[in-house]
Parts: structure tokens; sequence; C-alpha cells
């Protein structure tokens, strides 16, 4: 392997052909297979320097695998990657990254307990005076990219202080200290606000003006369309479709990604409640802290309410208010007019009232576990044998995790797999199907389709109407105002801890959402 | 289509090495075991393969099964209870002691002694879900407490007094000439195994264990489910330290504080038995065996005494890291 990588020297990606800029990083016939599972096939790609280059397509479509490859940590069947023309040694997380690669991933690898410089010098060489190191001269260059990237706390500061879009800044600071030539970003304003998508998007501007190149992976697909110069989508692990700036509208990039036609946001049909009985769920003036400040909201039944507005915003404070989580400072929560006391979880969902978390591994998956028994543990004692006594029926059980899976299309080999090794969109489907018991009168969902691919998202949204439909309030926070668009009947946009204003019928649109959620349109 | 064939037999010696991999880290444990069984058939057929011999095995693994289960639910739960051969060799004591000093008839003894158990189990679980303090230091505090206050109440072995009655329950054959204690052990591992599988109250325990938070937000009440698998824990250490002094006809100061790390290796060992990673019953079952095989085949074979701390060190290192290994290997598949 060795001997192979610092001897054969292959003749550049041919140039001219399709007017593509010459590539930097040539991508040749990669293919990987899992267990016999096709992962890659034959791809081939290339990136230019001070390129913004988009990965689309659905989970599990190849995108991270292709990364992986790209970063060493999985080694491909066949093929291989040039780098300015020298083959890169496969498999070798090192080599990857002596060649000028690197990656930021959603997690952000930092350590949390190290100032931010320190965690941007990390592993790089650091200047020595008489074998002890020299901080001044080694921080340096992380001084010099900090400029770059337009940092503005103090480089002291640990970064479990910082925010998620300041470990950003950190993370691509590190990159810049290793004078990367390439930055891959997987889904980077997943956890971001607007301003700082903003913010990071005129760093990747910026970055690729002076030469580097970002490879950009995200299911936003208008970030990707506006921000990315070339568009790679993949499906089923092999390259579908290349579109350079302009190229693909997004309804043309979704039927790339999906492989058919999606009905868009115009179909849609709202369904007005009929407000002029008891609201099923109401919050009187609920406070808590300073993330919650005085909300009050009703739910109709058969409705899909939604919470609008930025991260931040307590949205997902209110959910965990009414769910039993945190307690209430003021203010209370009315079921069908009757005032409720709701001291836990426990509590909540006696009372019908359930929750999807945002978190889909660290607050809903039991990883370790079957799809069937994460399905059933929130509704074990109806699969009782007999009622009064705490043995299990193993019929009753299968039989309702195998409806469930059905109802909601969760796309698993059997009952009894692993529910870690299903996708996103099909965990999300199995957490969804834990809340499908017949005294569940409210749902709320914290970002239902967050990292899920289109396809998923689709089945999912049709899911929570079915589910609205016969008869249970919905509560959907999200923010994607896209999703709020398409989703929701009526919608409550938050801000600061305040609800600023509720849209209904033809006023709810994308603009006026995000209108809403930054100004004060309305006021409360 | 060259590089398709090429592919072809890598792809499959890949998957033959998963298949392995796979096949080991289920039935590796069981393999281990039979192949022991068979080593020591083969070498002493005459001592090892006797029925007295297996009995002797059995009515030995049987005790260290019982508090083994008990551990088994604290880890199934996430936590750990170091307490357990304190709480045993402390129940043994308080036992001899009731009957002894306070003249207390057989059954009540042996239910006070229990129920002494399970409040200890429950002072455990306070601590750990209620007061917040890590298991590991909690369990340890509480045990070397205990190991205190035995001393105080008896320095000394108790064993004038105990009833030639009491000493039967250990030594008595009730059927077929098998042990008691193995019939004791293989009703509490059925109903602890029906618990962990078949109640809702198991698979809560099983939630709590997977995912803390997610059992939470499930509704799960996740302190009282810990609390109920800290006192099974205390539970059945009180049961080994009942029937270690009926075996032993004493009550004897830390006579039972060597179970501790048995039942570690046992619960490790189990489980890397097939199911990968997780803790669960029948798979303590198998590493009990394995222990007590592995032991009695040492004493027929003449190992210096020197020989069983190695031994079972050793076989708990093995036991936690194939247990490691066998996680690691399913969240990676």
């Amino acid at each position: 392997m060795v001997s192979e990588a610092a001897g054969i020297r292959a003749i550049r990606g041919d140039p001219g052909a399709n007017g593509i800029p010459e590539a930097w990083i040539d991508i040749r016939g990669l293919g990987k297979h899992f267990a016999g599972e096709v992962a890659l096939h034959d791809v081939n790609m290339g990136v230019a320097r001070g390129e913004v280059h988009g990965l689309v397509g659905a989970n599990g479509a190849g995108k991270s695998t292709l990364i992986r490859c790209l970063a060493g940590v999985t080694v491909p069947d066949e093929g291989k990657i040039l780098v300015a023309g020298d083959e890169l040694r496969l498999g070798s997380p090192q080599a990857s990254e002596k060649a000028g690669l690197a990656f930021i991933h959603q997690e952000l690898n930092l350590v949390p307990h190290f100032s931010a410089l320190e965690n941007m010098l990390l592993g790089a060489p650091k200047a020595t005076r008489l074998g002890l190191i020299d901080w001044k001269r080694s921080s340096r260059p992380a001084r010099a990219a900090a400029e770059r990237v337009g940092i503005k706390f103090p480089l002291d500061a640990r970064v479990s202080d910082l925010s998620v879009g300041e470990r950003w800044l950190v993370m691509i600071s590190k990159a810049l200290v290793r004078e990367a030539s390439l930055i891959a970003m997987d889904e980077p304003t997943a956890a971001l606000s607007g301003p700082e998508s903003e913010q990071l998007f005129s760093i990747i501007r910026d970055l690729a003006a002076s030469g580097v190149a970002i490879l950009y992976v995200s299911h936003r697909l208008d970030e990707v369309l506006d921000l990315c110069d070339r568009i790679t989508v993949f499906r089923d692990g092999e390259v579908v479709d290349r579109a350079a700036r302009g190229g693909l509208d997004k309804r043309g990039l979704i039927r790339a990604i999906v492989g058919h036609d999606v009905k868009g946001a115009e179909g849609r049909r709202r369904i007005e409640a009929d407000k002029s009985g008891v609201p099923l769920f109401s919050a009187r003036d609920v406070a808590r802290g300073a993330a919650v400040k005085g909300v009050s909201f009703d739910l109709y039944r058969g409705e899909i309410l939604a919470l609008g507005g930025l991260v931040g915003s307590g949205r997902t404070e209110v959910a965990r208010l009414a769910f039993g989580v945190d307690r209430l400072q003021r203010g209370h929560f009315e079921m069908s007019g009757k005032r409720l006391t709701i001291g836990s979880e426990t509590q909540a969902i006696e009372l019908g009232i359930a929750l999807v978390p945002e978190e889909r591994r660290s607050q809903g998956l039991m990883l370790a576990q079957s799809v069937a028994f994460n399905i059933n543990i929130a509704s074990l004692h109806s699969l009782r044998v007999v009622d009064i006594l705490p043995f299990l029926s193993s019929r009753k059980m299968r039989n309702q995790a195998g409806r469930l899976i059905k109802d909601l299309g969760v796309k698993t080999p059997s009952p009894s797999t692993k529910i870690a090794s299903l996708s996103g969109g099909n965990q999300q489907k199995a957490l969804i199907a834990r809340w499908l018991r017949p005294d569940t009168k409210i749902l709320i969902l914290d970002e239902p389709s967050r990292g899920v691919d289109i396809g998923a998202r689709e089945e999912i949204h049709n899911a929570i109407r079915k589910l609205a439909r016969s008869g249970v309030g919905v509560i959907v926070i999200s923010s994607e105002a896209e999703e709020l668009a398409v989703l929701a009947d009526r919608i409550v946009v938050m801000r600061e801890g305040h609800v600023v204003g509720e849209l209904t019928g033809d006023d709810i649109t994308e603009a006026r959402i995000v209108e809403m959620s930054y100004h004060d349109a309305v006021g409360s | 289509m060259q590089a398709a064939k090429a592919r072809t037999p890598d792809l499959d010696s890949g998957r033959r090495r998963r298949a392995a991999l796979t096949f080991i880290s289920r039935y590796g444990t069981i393999i281990g075991l039979l192949a022991m069984i068979v080593f020591f058939a083969i070498n002493a057929p005459g001592t090892f393969l006797s029925r007295a011999n297996f009995l002797n095995i059995l009515s030995q693994a049987s005790l260290t099964a019982i508090i083994s289960a008990g551990l088994t639910f604290t880890l199934v739960v996430g936590e750990f209870d170091l307490s357990i051969g304190n709480v045993a060799s402390f129940i043994g004591l308080v036992v001899a002691g009731l009957m002894a000093k306070e003249h207390l008839p057989i059954p009540l003894a042996v239910a006070l002694a229990l129920l002494v158990g399970i409040i200890i189990g429950l002072v455990n679980g306070f601590l750990v879900t209620k007061v917040r303090i890590n298991a590991v230091i909690a369990t340890i505090g509480v045990g070397t407490m205990l190991t205190g206050i035995g001393f105080s109440y008896a320095a000394f072995p108790i064993a004038i007094g105990i009833p030639r009655a009491f000493t039967e329950i250990s030594l008595g054959r009730a059927l077929f000439g098998v042990p008691n204690p193995v019939f004791i052990m293989a009703a509490l591992l059925i109903v602890m195994w029906t618990i962990l599988n078949k109640t809702d109250l198991g698979q809560r325990m099983q939630a709590v264990g997977s995912n803390i938070e997610a059992a939470r937000l499930s509704g799960i009440r996740v302190d009282r489910t810990k609390m109920f698998a800290f006192a099974t824990a205390g539970f059945c250490a009180a049961l080994t330290g009942v029937l270690l002094t009926s075996l032993l006809g004493s009550g004897t100061l830390a006579a039972a504080d060597g179970y501790l790390l048995d039942a570690f290796a046992a619960v490790f060992l189990g489980s890397a038995t097939l199911r990968e990673g997780q803790f669960h019953i029948a798979g303590t079952l198998i590493g009990v065996l394995i222990l007590a095989v592995g032991f009695n085949g040492l004493s027929i074979f003449g190992a210096p005494t020197y020989f069983q701390p190695i031994f079972k060190g050793g076989v708990l290192v093995l036991a936690v890291g194939l247990s490691s290994l066998a996680r690691r290997y399913a969240s990676a598949s």
C-alpha cells in the first residue's frame, strides 16, 4: 500500500470535457459494499479548488460513505482518489489529513473543556523552545485563521461556553490551521440559527474565493441551490445527476433525489378546525425562566398546530412544560377546559399527552433494542395477557408492532431487527409509532424530520396528517419554515419566549413565517 | 467486469469473517464451556465424569448463580452493585445471630435476614437514584460499612447454637439426591428470567438500561425501576449469605466477600453470550457454570492454591473484554 501511494503517479484528470474545471480532488470508479449491500457504485466526480460543491441525496444514498472514504475512515472496495494528481492512500486518516482534506461532522469533534485556541491546535505541529511548547509562536497560525473566519470571542474561551455557531467557527479555523485545501461539511446549518447560518455562508464564500474547495452536504435544498457552484446528486449509492449553478431548480433537485415528483406546498388543503367548541388543549400564560415568558394558545381537535420561530425562541421549552419534563412557574395548561397539573412525564402520558423529542438518538431511541421493543415500550400495559397480572403477551406485542410498522411504512427486515440498523427516517417513524396508542389525545412532535431524507419526510408528514384527521390534536415544532408551511393548519410563531403572532389559511407561507420569526410583525 | 470478478473472493472472505465473528460473539462462551468439559472428561474421566462430581459442581455453582442473578438486574438497568459480597457475608452473620443469639425460629430468622437484604438493596438504590451518588462509590461505601457493622456484631464465627435443621437447607437433598441449593437456584432463575423477559417491569428495566433519557420520556418511572433492581440484588445476595451459613454451619465474618468477583466475571461472561453485549439471566448462568467447571477442574488436577485467583482474575478480565468487544461489534454492524 505504502509503495503504491508513493510510487504511482497518475495522469491528471481530463479537464476539457463538459467544461468542468480541472479537478483538484478526482474520484474515480469508487465502490463500496457493506455485507453485500451496495453503498457506493462506480462513483466518478471531481472537485475543483475554490469551488463550493454540494452533495445531496436521501439518507443512505451514499454521501456519508463517500465522505468517509475521503476521510480514510472507510476503505473502498474499488476505485481510487487523486488529490492534485497524486493517488491518495486509502483507508488512512493520516494520509487524508496530510493531503489537505478536512472534515467537519455534525457532532463537531471538539474537546469541550479545552479553550478554542487549544482545540484549533489539537494535533497540529507546535513550535517548541527547549522541548516545551512555545504557545505564543504556535498560536500565530490559529490567530490568523480566527481572524480570517471573523471570530470575535476571545480564543481562550472554553469550547463548552461557546454556542454551536461559534463552535463551527472553531472547527473551520482548525481546518485552516492545517492548511486544508478541501473542507467537507456535514449538515452545517442543522443546529444553527438564521443569522449564524448567514455568517457561515459568507465564510464559505470567502474560503472558496481564496481557493479552498468546499464539499457541502445538506438536506436543506434552498441553501444548497443558493450556495453551491456545482451539485452532485446521489441515489442508492450512485451519482444520478450533476448540475452546475442554475442547472437545476428545487423541483428538479427533489425529483433527482427521490426519483419521482413530490407534491409541493401548493396543492395542500388546510383543515379549518371547528373553533366553536371547547379547545382540546390550551396553554394559559405559561412561563418558566427566561425561555418561556407567558405563552398562550389553543389546540383544537383534529388540527395540526405548529409552533414556529427560531432555535431558542422557546418552542422546545413549551413542549417540555406540557410534557411534564420541567415545572411551570406561572400559568397552566387546560384539556377540554379542565385545568391540568402535570407533575411528571408519567402523569402527562396518563393524561394522554405524548412527545416525540427533538434529539432522536439521545432522547428517543433505545439503540440496543429491537424495532418492536422501541415501538411497544410506551404501551406495555395494554399488551398484558390479563389486565391485572404483569405478564406480557408475546402475541399482542408482535401484533401491535407489526400493525404499526405497516401503518407507518417503517422499512425494516423484521420487527426483531435492532433499531440501530435502520435509517434515520425509519427510526423516526418507529418513534412516532410508539405514541400511536388509543389513549393519545395530544401528540407533540419536536423537529419531526430533522436529518431525515426527503422521501421519508413526506411519509412522516402523511402519517402526522392521518393522525390529526383521526381526532388527535397535533403540535409540531420545526425550525424549517418550509416544513411548517407544508404541514400546519395553523401556526403560532414564537420569538424570545413570547407568542408574536398567528397565521392561518392562505397566510401560511414560508415568507410570512420567516418574517414573523425575525420581526415583531403582529405584536402580542 | 474484471474488477467485479476480482472483488468477489475478497467480498466472500469478508462475509465469512463477519459470520465467524458473529458466531464467536454469540456462542464463544458456550463453546468454551463445552471444550472445558470435554477436556476434563478426557483427561480425568474417573474423577471429573462422575455423578457425584457433577452434583458437586452444580451445588457450588448455585450459590454463585443466585448472587450473580441479582447483579445481572442492576447491570441491566445500567448500574453497578459492588456491595453484594459484603451483603452476603453480613446476612450470613445476621441469620446465624438471629438463631444462635436471639433464639428465633428458623423460618422467622431466614425471613428477617432476607428482608434486611432487601432493605440494604433499597438503601443502595436510594443513594444512587435520589441522592445521585455514583453507584460504584455508593455501593462500596455501603458494603464497607456493613463489614464494620458485622465485625461489631460478631468478631468470631457464630457456630454454637445453630440448629441442625438449618444446615439441612443447604446440605439436604430433597429429590433425586440433588442438593437443595440447586433447586432453589433453578426456581429463582426461572422467576427472574420471567420477570426480565415476560413482564412490563422487565421491559422497563431493559429500556432504562438502553437509554435512560428515552425511557423517562416514554413515561417510565426510572428511579423506581432502578430501586427494584437494587432491591433484587440485595435479596439475592442475602439468599446466598443464608445458604452459605447453612452450608458452613456457622456465620463467619467476610465469608462471602469473594462472591463479588465471581459474580462480576460470570455476569460479564454471560453478556458475551447469545445476545451481543446485553446482560441476561441465561447468559449469567452459562458464566457461572464456566467458573464452576473451571475451578472444579483446577482442583481435580491439583493446581496449586495460588492458581485460583490467577484463574479468577484472568476470567474476569477476559469476560469484560469479550463483553465490550461483543457490544462494539454489535453497534458496528
